[in-house]
Parts: C-alpha cells; sequence; structure tokens
C-alpha cells in the first residue's frame, strides 16, 4: 500500500473486497439483518468489522501468519482459561439476558478474542493445505441446510422480533434455559471454552 | 406431529449428520476431513480466521446482549 493512494481508491477498492470476499459480504449481510431485527449492538459489531476487515484486505494489510506465542505474547494455559471462564460466567450470568451489565461483559469478551483473532493466530498448526472437494461440499451442505433450517423458523415467527412456539429458532428453544441463573452460566462457560477452542485452531 | 416437533427434528437431524461426518472423517484415507481440519483450513487467513471468531462472538450477544 502506498500512502499517495487516494481516499476514492481505498474506497473502490474496499467495495470491491465486499464484492469479492465472501466473509465480509455475509458479515454485512448479517448486521443488516439484525440492525433490521432491534439490535443495533450485534449490528454494529458485524458491520464494523466487516468494514475494517474489507479496507484490510483491500488495502492488502500484511497478515504474516507468525502464531502470537512466537511473537513474545504470553498465551495463558487450558486450566488458567477454564477457571477465568468458570468466574466469568458464574459473574456475567448473574445479570439477566439483555441486561446493560450481561451486555457489557459478552461485549467485553467478544471485542477481546476478535483483537487477538486479528492479529494472528495463537499457536502454530501445520497447513492441512487443499481439503477434498467431497469432504468440503458434505461439510457445507449439512452446515447451510442448518442455517436455512433456522431461518425458515426465523421467517415463520409472526414477526422478526416475536417467538413462534409453532416454528421455534434455537433461541426460542434455548429460552427456558437462559432464564435461570444456573443455565446462563452453563451456557456462558460453554460458549467461552468454545471461543477458547476456535481461537487454538 | 406437531409444525413445533418438526422444527426440532430438523435441528436434530443436523446435529446428526455433523456427528456421522465427524466420525466419517476418523476412517483410513477418508476424504471427509475433520471439523478441526476443515476450521483450521478456514481460518489459515486473518478474513477467515476474523470471521470465525466474529461468527462466535455474534452468537454470544445473541443469547446474553440487548
Amino acid at each position: 500500500m502506498t500512502e499517495s493512494r487516494s481516499t476514492a481508491a481505498v474506497v473502490r477498492a474496499t467495495m470491491a473486497t465486499v464484492v469479492h470476499e465472501p466473509v465480509v459480504a455475509i458479515m454485512l449481510v448479517a448486521a443488516f439483518f439484525d440492525g433490521i431485527s432491534g439490535n443495533p449492538i450485534h449490528a454494529l459489531l458485524l458491520g464494523g468489522v466487516a468494514i475494517v476487515l474489507g479496507r484490510d484486505i483491500a488495502l492488502g494489510e500484511p497478515n504474516p501468519p507468525i502464531p502470537l506465542v512466537e511473537r513474545g505474547m504470553w498465551i495463558p494455559g487450558g486450566w488458567t482459561v477454564a477457571a477465568f471462564s468458570a468466574a466469568f460466567a458464574l459473574v456475567v450470568g448473574a445479570f439477566p439476558r439483555y441486561s446493560w451489565p450481561a451486555t457489557v461483559g459478552v461485549v467485553a469478551a467478544a471485542a477481546a478474542a476478535i483483537a487477538v483473532a486479528w492479529r494472528g493466530p495463537l499457536v502454530v498448526h501445520a497447513d492441512p493445505g487443499p481439503l477434498p472437494r467431497r469432504g468440503v461440499v458434505a461439510w457445507s451442505t449439512v452446515l447451510v441446510a442448518g442455517a436455512l433450517w433456522e431461518l425458515e423458523a426465523l421467517l415463520l415467527q409472526p414477526s422478526l422480533t416475536l417467538d413462534s412456539q409453532q416454528h421455534p429458532t434455537i433461541s426460542t428453544l434455548t429460552d427456558p434455559v437462559l432464564s435461570t441463573h444456573a443455565g446462563r452460566t452453563l451456557i456462558m462457560l460453554a460458549w467461552l471454552l468454545v471461543g477458547w477452542f476456535l481461537m487454538r485452531q | 406431529m406437531s409444525t413445533h416437533d418438526v422444527t426440532v427434528l430438523g435441528y436434530a437431524v443436523v446435529v446428526v449428520a455433523c456427528v456421522v461426518l465427524q466420525l466419517l472423517s476418523l476412517r483410513p484415507g477418508t476424504r471427509i476431513p475433520g471439523f478441526t481440519t476443515l476450521l483450521r483450513r478456514v481460518m489459515r487467513g486473518r478474513p477467515g480466521r476474523v470471521g470465525v471468531i466474529t461468527a462466535w462472538a455474534w452468537l454470544g450477544l445473541h443469547f446474553f446482549a440487548r
């Protein structure tokens, strides 16, 4: 990237990235639908990451695949993460869903994870190389089918903001569990540990 | 069977399909990659890595944040 690159050129390159980079496009579409569903904070997170990522790709920012552990970053051990996650889930899970304390806690954890992922992978893994087409198609089919099934349930609700027991989304099905402190603590702990698992990939 | 049951059955089918694919990936000489291999392939660059972590982050917001 050169510093003399004009703003218009950067905007054009960013727009081209949005069109050609599926991750950016998917996040922008998700941000739009979350926004019209009455979730401005979710839309802001998705849209913000999409725009910055699109700009990053368009500018050809360096993306060194050097794991953070090799750059001197301290990586906590599994038990430390588990203990911290349990304490976090116990405290934040004590607050009702959609309350401001719960929102601040979850947004902080999410933002920290995205910031770390932005800097690079945590650990070294051998590149698995191109995957067999049949396997990719099989996994894609199942995952897309799951997403479409959820979308179908969402669209069959009376409205985007009104749940339906006849066509429950996953959120509707988890509502009873998440209405208790114990349930929120367990689900939040699972969410944090899944995040840790993903960050180590 | 009610529409509620059919909807839940659909989710269950997707979960079972994921488990089956994961089990198939364990066979020697298989052409089905495991879920972890799939993730590592997708997350080898910044867009994929940030995209997956953002999807995870969104889940947390969806369930807990206003």
